[in-house]
């Protein structure tokens, strides 16, 4: 395929699906640098990252007829594959992060500032002002939970507080952000 | 709570992989037969995914390079990689096995040999891929290997010669020195390897060479040698 200025993802993900080379190169050179980004935040070893990245565009070339636009956008689906792809990486070398998490009990600013959330127009900034509207630990749990594979029980062991309180913050923290991003 | 809710709170704790391992199992099988679970869970997607907002890295061009020289364009070298990969077990044990026969080869060469009235013609490949080149001779008179390398941007990574016989298995042949040509000695048993027809490979690997013996980067490089002249 050629690219236009027009050229959706998706499109070229449809394409990639065919074979389409050219196709897979536009994928390449509009979301490596984000899908670069993930894989260094979760890997912080450049090399592996690399690695990780050049698994994730093969599993793309491979797999881009799994992508399904009924359930999401062409960026969801490149990052989340990204995510675990680094993810199941981190578990294999079993180097999983293990530090503690000081959980600061810093307050949330309590009053959203109308003219930045009218600007938060796409999911992606959405979701960063929405975190940022959160107590500042929550929002730090969310992020260690989604980049570094921790999951309750692990939160709860790193930040050194019963797994019920864990749960029950980041439920909190999570209905929150729904309503937020509502 | 409605259970509204606790759908949702439970597609928001997938999506962002806050579940115990049963946990996240059961509730990616409930994504399967439950549709209205299977949305919510798509929407939280997005919102994780959201999480990277602010990441971006430019990646160094030789990534590119690598996937592009694993696409099916190369495709024998593609099927043998995933050879080499799935095999990789099979492939040591065989290399183990064969390093044994290599052994008891080599005592018996130090045996008197029948002296060769002629001298084998020596060998050369040149090894091409989406870019840069590698030019192999091998005498096999002396078992010398001279190798030089062009216009390959291998980053960091170390670029590894491979041979690959007639039983799919890749045997090192060494790390190549990226700015100047090169020779040594080809190591035993993948210099019996070395026969007119037999294809060779370069890979990337981490510098210093492949950690375990197969190659573990991407092919880059493929060519076949033939006798010279």
């Amino acid at each position: 395929m050629a690219e236009t200025p027009d050229t959706s993802l998706e499109q070229a993900l449809d394409a990639v699906a065919n074979g389409d080379r050219n196709a897979f190169e536009i994928v390449y050179q509009r979301t490596s640098v984000k899908l670069f980004g993930v894989a260094l935040r979760i890997l912080p070893e450049r090399q592996e990252a690399e690695e990780v990245l050049q698994e994730v565009y093969l599993s793309v070339w491979r797999r881009a007829g799994a992508f399904d636009p009924a359930r999401g956008t062409a960026m969801t689906w490149l990052i989340t594959l990204a995510r675990n792809r680094a993810l199941d990486r981190l578990r294999a070398s079993r180097r999983r992060p293990s530090d503690p998490i000081e959980l600061a009990g810093d307050v949330a600013d309590p009053e959203p500032d109308a003219e930045t959330q009218a600007l938060a127009h796409d999911e992606a900034t959405r979701i960063a002002w929405c975190l940022d509207r959160l107590d500042g630990d929550d929002a730090r749990l969310i992020r260690t939970a989604f980049f570094e594979g921790a999951s309750y029980s692990d939160l709860a062991s790193r930040a050194a507080r019963p797994l019920g309180t864990i749960k029950s913050r980041i439920r909190r923290a999570l209905i929150r952000l729904k309503e937020c991003l509502a | 709570m409605s259970a509204a809710d606790d759908t949702d709170l439970l597609a928001a704790e997938l999506a962002l992989g806050l579940l115990d391992q049963a946990e996240a199992d059961s509730a990616r099988d409930r994504l399967r037969h439950d549709s209205i679970f299977a949305h919510a869970h798509a929407r939280w997607q997005a919102y994780a995914a959201g999480l990277a907002a602010n990441l971006a890295a430019v990646p160094p061009p030789h990534v590119w390079s690598a996937i592009e020289a694993a696409l099916p364009a190369n495709d024998d070298l593609h099927t043998s990689l995933r050879l080499w990969r799935g095999g990789a077990i099979a492939a040591s044990l065989l290399v183990l096995l064969l390093g044994v026969r290599d052994l008891q080869h080599a005592r018996m060469s130090v045996m008197p040999a029948p002296v060769v009235a002629m001298h084998p013609a020596p060998l050369v490949a040149v090894l091409s891929g989406k870019q840069g080149a590698v030019s192999v001779n091998f005498d096999p008179a002396s078992g010398r290997l001279a190798s030089a390398v062009s216009g390959v941007d291998a980053g960091p990574r170390a670029v590894e010669l491979w041979v690959i016989p007639a039983d799919g298995h890749p045997r090192s042949l060494g790390v190549l020195s990226q700015d100047r040509p090169g020779w040594r000695v080809a190591p035993a048993l993948a210099g019996h390897a070395l026969q007119p027809g037999v294809t060779l490979a370069v890979s990337l690997e981490p510098a210093g060479g492949s950690p375990t013996g197969l190659p573990t980067g991407p092919v880059i490089l493929t060519g076949k040698l033939a006798v010279a002249g």
